[in-house]
Parts: C-alpha cells; sequence; structure tokens
C-alpha cells in the first residue's frame, strides 16, 4: 500500500517564486548549507576510522532491509518482553489514532516532541492538536518552526532559513501569549535562555513525550536516540509515557551493526564524531527506577516504505537523514527547503516524497528540482545512488503521460527536428529571425517561452548571423566553382 | 621483596595515560571541563569543590550550591554528604527520601497518604524528584566507561544510577577513572555487550553524552545548554 504524506501547500510556481523572492532566507540557506558541507569533509578527513565504519555501515544497512520483516518481529519480541509495547502503523491515521488512544487510558493533556522526520510525515502534530492535546516542539529548531506555524526547512537544521532577527520576532510574540518576559536581545544567548525557560516548563508539566527514532537494534528492542540539545533525552525521561515513532527502515540486526552505524549521522550531518547525546531505550523504567517513563510505545511507521522493498528504489530506505545530500545540492542551495512542499528536502526529498505520497503528489520534484550534477551521490554517506533515482521517476513520468501536452510536444519537434543536419539548420534560421525583437546592444534580452525565463537571469549572446556551416559553404564555393 | 613493573604493564601504564590525555582534549574541545587528578582520594575530593565553583558559579564563592548526587558504593568512601557539609552546601543522595526508598523498593506510600491509590502517589514522587532535580545547580555521576576518541562518557540508568542528575540540573559533573577510558565509541559499546551478557540486559537507558547540550539552530552559531546542563565537566582520577 503507497503511502499518505500531507499536501504540499501552495503549487511548484508558487513556492518556486516565493523562494527566489525572498533573499534573506537564500542567503541564510547558502551558508549554512556550505558550512554544514565543509565540516563533513574536514570531519572525515581527520578522522580516517569514520571513514571505515561508514563503508561497513553501508552494507549492514542493505542486510538488514534485505531481511526487515523478519527484525521488525525479532525487534517485536524483544521490545514486548521488557514491558514495552508495539503497534505496527501503515498510515498516518494509524498513528494518530493509536497515540490518542494512549493519552485518553493515560489521562494526557501535554505532550512534548522531540525532532523526529516521522512524525512530520504524518501530521501527527495537527492530528493530536485537532484532539485537543497540547503539542509542543522541543528542538530549538523545530520549536522556532512551530512558532512561525511553517514546515522545517532542512532535515537536520529546520530553523536555517530564519534570521535571529526574526527568531527574536516570534519569541517576542510567544511571551506576549505566555505573559513572561521576552528575550532580552537578538544574541544566541539570549535567544537560548528564552527557550530554555519557556520549554523546561513545557518539559516539566507534560505527560507524555513522543520521539522519532534514529536506528532500533532488532536483537535486544532497543532504540536509538540521537541528539545535540539533550531535549531527546528530556522528552524519553522525564513524562510518564514515551511513545517513540520510528520508520520501519530504521532497523537494524546487532549491536555490532548499530557500532559501525552510530557515529554516521554526526559525520555526516555536522561534521561531529558523535553527537552530543546518544541514547539507547530499551523497555521502559525497570522495578526499582525512580525515573524514566513508566510506559513506553513503540510505533512502527510503515507509510509506503514495506512497497519499496524488493524494487529498484530499495536503498532509498538505507538513509539516515544526515541532510548531506541537501548541502551539497544547487537547487536547494538556491531555493531553500520549504520551495521543495514536502518535509523531505534536497535531494532526498525528490526521490522519497514522491515514493512515499505518490507519484502524483510531486510530480514536480523529480522533473524540475534536479540539475543531474551528481554532488549528492558523492556525498551520501550511505552510498544511495540518488541521481539514478530521480531518472527513474522520471522516466515513469513519461511513460504514465504525466508531463503536461505543451512538453510533449516541444520535446516532440525538437526531437524530429534535430534528428537531422536539414532539420537542425532550419530552426537555427527560424531562431534568427525570431531572436531580432528580442536583441539589444548585442545581447539577448528577453524570449519567449521557457527560453524568457533562461535569459531572465542571464545575458546570453544571440545566435551569429552566419552559422559555421553557411560561412563554410560560402568559403568552399569558390573553389569548387573555379 | 619488591618486584619491577615489567615492559608490559610499564607500556599500558603509557598507553593509559595517552587514552586519558586524548579523551580530555576531545572534552575540552566540545565545550566541557576537564580536571586531571593524580594525587588520590583527598585530591578527587578538593578538585570536586572546585569543579562546582567554576561550573556553578563561574568561580565564584557559590555560596548555596544544590548538589544531586548518585549514592553509588564507589562514591562511598569520598564522602561527599561531609565534604559538601564543609561547603555549606545542600548534598541530596540519589536515590533519594523515605518516598523515593519505597518506590524503588517496589511498594507505595498509599498507606501512610492514607486514601491515594499507590501508582498516583509512585507519579507525585516522580514529579518532585524531577521538581527536586531541575532546582539543584550540581549533579554528580560517575561513569560506565568514557571514550578517548569523541570526548563521550557512557551512563547506565539503574535503581541506583538514576538519569535526572545528569540531565536537569545546571550542571553536571562525572568522575572518571583512568581505566574506564577506552579508545572508541565501538570498544565501549564491546563493554557494554559485556554488560548486557551478564544482565541479560541491556540497562533500560544508557546515555552517551559528549560535552555540555548543543544547538547550531539560530543562524549556524553554536548555543551551548539549551536543554541539558550548561556546563559539563569531568575529573579523571582515582579515589
Amino acid at each position: 500500500m503507497p503511502g499518505e504524506l500531507p499536501p504540499a501547500g501552495a503549487t511548484w510556481s508558487e513556492r518556486r517564486r516565493r523562494a527566489l523572492a525572498d533573499p534573506a532566507m537564500r542567503a541564510a540557506v547558502a551558508k549554512s548549507t556550505r558550512s554544514l558541507a565543509a565540516k563533513k569533509e574536514a570531519a572525515f578527513a581527520a578522522y580516517p576510522a569514520g571513514e571505515t565504519m561508514r563503508t561497513r555501515a553501508v552494507i549492514a544497512r542493505r542486510s538488514s532491509l534485505a531481511r526487515v520483516d523478519a527484525l521488525l518481529d525479532e525487534l517485536t519480541r524483544r521490545v514486548e518482553a521488557r514491558g514495552g509495547h508495539v503497534s505496527r502503523a501503515a498510515g498516518p491515521a494509524d498513528v494518530g489514532r493509536y497515540v490518542l488512544d494512549v493519552a485518553r487510558r493515560r489521562g494526557v493533556g501535554r505532550v512534548v516532541k522531540s525532532k523526529s522526520m516521522a512524525t512530520e510525515e504524518i501530521g501527527l502534530n495537527e492530528q493530536l492538536e485537532t484532539a485537543g492535546l497540547h503539542v509542543r516542539e522541543t528542538d530549538l529548531g523545530e520549536y522556532i518552526i512551530q512558532l512561525a506555524g511553517e514546515r522545517p526547512a532542512h532535515i537536520l537544521v529546520p530553523a536555517s532559513h530564519k534570521t535571529r532577527q526574526q527568531v527574536r520576532a516570534l519569541f517576542d510574540e510567544e511571551a506576549a501569549r505566555c505573559a513572561v518576559d521576552p528575550p532580552t536581545g537578538d544574541a544566541t544567548p539570549e535567544l537560548t535562555v528564552f527557550a530554555r525557560r519557556q520549554l523546561r516548563e513545557d518539559f516539566l508539566a507534560a505527560d507524555m513525550g513522543i520521539s522519532g527514532g534514529n536506528f532500533l537494534v532488532a536483537e535486544t528492542g532497543t532504540l536509538v536516540l540521537i541528539t545535540n540539545e539533550g531535549n531527546g533525552r528530556m522528552t524519553t525521561s522525564l513524562p510518564r509515557v514515551h511513545i517513540a515513532v520510528v520508520g520501519i527502515d530504521k532497523i537494524v540486526a546487532t549491536w555490532a551493526d548499530l557500532a559501525d552505524l552510530l557515529q554516521q549521522p554526526a559525520l555526516s550531518g555536522t561534521g561531529q564524531r558523535l553527537s552530543t547525546y546518544t541514547t539507547f531505550i530499551t523497555g521502559p523504567r525497570r522495578e526499582g527506577e525512580l525515573d524514566g517513563p513508566e510506559e513506553f510505545h513503540l510505533v512502527l511507521l510503515d507509510n509506503g516504505r514495506h512497497e519499496l522493498l524488493g524494487t529498484e528504489f530499495v536503498d532509498i530506505l538505507a538513509c539516515i537523514r544526515c541532510g548531506a545530500c541537501l548541502n551539497v545540492c544547487p537547487v536547494f542551495r538556491t531555493i531553500g527547503g520549504q520551495a521543495y512542499g514536502s518535509m523531505y528536502s534536497g535531494p532526498i526529498g525528490v526521490v522519497l516524497t514522491p515514493l512515499l505520497g505518490g507519484l502524483e503528489r510531486a510530480p514536480e520534484l523529480p522533473k524540475s528540482a534536479c540539475a543531474l550534477c551528481y554532488a549528492c551521490a558523492d556525498a551520501c554517506p550511505m552510498e544511495i545512488d540518488l541521481p539514478r533515482h530521480i531518472l527513474a521517476l522520471r522516466r515513469t513520468e513519461v511513460e504514465r503521460g504525466m508531463e503536461p501536452w505543451s512538453d510533449r510536444l516541444t520535446f516532440e519537434l525538437w526531437g524530429r527536428f534535430w534528428a537531422n543536419p536539414a532539420g537542425f539548420r532550419f530552426t537555427g534560421r527560424i531562431a534568427r529571425l525570431g531572436q531580432r525583437v528580442y536583441v539589444r546592444d548585442g545581447r539577448l534580452k528577453g524570449a519567449p517561452g521557457l527560453v524568457g525565463g533562461w535569459t531572465a537571469t542571464r545575458n546570453a549572446p544571440p545566435l551569429a548571423r552566419e552559422s559555421f556551416h553557411e560561412w563554410w559553404a560560402r568559403r568552399r564555393a569558390p573553389r569548387t566553382g573555379s | 621483596m619488591t618486584r619491577k613493573p615489567s615492559a608490559g604493564s610499564l607500556a599500558e601504564a603509557s598507553g593509559r595515560d595517552a587514552l586519558v590525555a586524548e579523551f580530555v582534549e576531545s572534552w575540552r574541545g566540545l565545550e566541557g571541563d576537564a580536571w586531571i587528578v593524580r594525587g588520590g582520594r583527598d585530591e578527587v575530593r578538593r578538585t570536586i569543590v572546585e569543579a562546582a565553583r567554576i561550573m556553578v558559579e563561574d568561580g565564584g564563592p557559590a555560596t548555596s550550591c544544590r548538589v544531586l548526587a548518585w549514592s553509588t558504593a564507589d562514591l562511598a568512601s569520598l564522602d561527599l554528604p561531609g565534604l559538601l557539609a564543609q561547603q555549606g552546601w545542600e548534598h541530596v543522595p540519589w536515590p533519594t527520601g523515605a518516598r523515593a526508598g519505597e518506590a524503588a523498593a517496589g511498594t507505595n506510600g498509599a498507606a501512610a497518604a492514607g486514601d491515594v491509590p499507590g501508582a498516583e502517589e509512585v507519579t507525585r514522587t516522580q514529579a518532585e524528584l524531577v521538581t527536586l532535580a531541575a532546582a539543584s545547580d550540581l549533579g554528580i555521576t560517575t561513569c560506565a566507561w568514557a571514550v578517548a576518541e569523541t570526548g563521550t562518557i557512557a551512563l547506565y540508568a539503574t535503581p541506583a544510577t538514576g538519569r535526572l542528575p545528569s540531565l536537569l540540573p545546571t550542571a553536571h559533573l562525572a568522575l572518571v577513572r583512568p581505566s574506564q577510558v577506552v579508545r572508541t565509541v565501538p570498544d565501549g559499546l564491546r563493554l557494554l555487550a559485556e554488560y548486557m551478557a551478564r544482565e541479560g540486559d541491556p540497562p533500560s537507558a544508557v546515555n552517551l553524552v559528549s560535552g555540555p547540550s548543543r544547538s547550531a539552530d539560530i543562524e549556524g552559531d553554536l548555543a551551548v545548554g539549551v536543554h541539558g546542563p550548561r556546563r559539563a565537566g569531568v575529573i579523571i582520577g582515582e579515589w
């Protein structure tokens, strides 16, 4: 069964236009992506062991995916043996129903969340808020995004498109809403102190913590959670109930597999050797323990993943959500994450969004949001061949006749004319006639249709008055005549 | 007759020093505080006070300081209650309090509290513990092992070694023995595998901590202490 993703919101042309018209956002994205990409390079260069582990981790991920069903069964048995509850969710509604059931049974009113792409994917916050629960995102970036009513713009640094002035304005509004002191300034420590104080209260008052998960270890039924801020630890230690919502693709067989994988999200994501907090959770608190959740629930999310097993796209499930492909992508660096209309942006989003949510939901992503430069294929620590998948999705779109008639006609005609020299020369003569109205000061400025978009930001030289073939023919003519 | 240390153990000792040095360098590189103590128990005790002053009060007098400390047998020889009392600081042992003791023993406080159902009583105890931990200035713990290459300490959650003392106080101080420092994360995970083989189970929670809480969510600018302890310190020594 295919999955379901929240709708994109605006149309592709609208999202693209908005992004290109936002220089502050574009500068912020360009800065953060370049910095993260450079940190990744430096981290691997200074740490050869990281590369050795990476190559083994690539194999570990694929071998786990090859027997995902058996591993999920083993994981389930282990979690249940340690007093945890496991539920399989086919899609967004299943997760929402399960979480709300637990919430009702345990009298939950307030929920804290640590950053999770899986819960973004299923719009869990909206589902819980509709049912009357108070939900607070606690990752600093996600908190900013939640206050702004936006979607994360980057897998790893969700608010990297916001300037500190924008963050301060959001915090000021929140302070007014909560009748508390606003931040004392827009320096990072001042903004951080405000967020820490506000979020502390949410943590201490919460009845339920919802987390995602970076990995699942089948052999012991262990959830692995990686954060830098410590909000993951808070979310899974303080509230009475902890629910982890994790994609079925996150499973690995053994601790030996995990040992090779554990440092990879940090190395490729931020250039750290290990994230600040790595937590291994095996069931709820045990007999005699004074802290930790009384109940532990693991919701295993399918949402279109299972269907990818055994297809040419299966290796997309090896993704560890490090964001390395976003940071090197020229398209992402230019338009930022929100233009993708999906929580998964950048090259991984171009592939994952249509694969999970259906090609009809985002036909524009494979078609238009990739320059086929292959930078992402080089950057991916799990060696996922993203460009090949993008090409395959483009091919599928053409096979299904999904492109508009104007595209089909354009490429049909183009192909026909340029298939032989006579046709090629003919189009040149037409273009030379046609460009006359658009040439000013010896430059091509403005043009009809697609070419207009090209020349809007570029200074293209016009076609020469005479082609090489024509020039050659003219030069040779007298000789052959003599 | 005393035996000279063998070449093997000398090499081992110098290897150990190198690991400790690498661990400290990595930890400091992550904005963490670190002290290497070679003088044994008394110097470790003095260093705890110094570390508390620096991490809680930025080197100031620290006239009032609430310290939440694991009270494991391993820490007993340091006499933390006596040490902290000398400074006029408040010492809160973990696990703590009569109610906590009852919760730990698997009973509940229903008999003492009258008609309050047991489960709720235990829950309230947890809420109290959370409030207490959040209002503490310093948490003191030991660790299961430490990793030189990444500047990491491993904390296992058990009844005696709870999660809150390393999480909620303003600062966290971990005491590390030089013999606990391993080179790589996989080396440390092998120690965890030994624990699992021995106990039949991983702990309910294992936390690998590499320096203080950090975030780069505002303009990529590093912020320390967003959620967890604002400062994280280690003292490496024997006691």
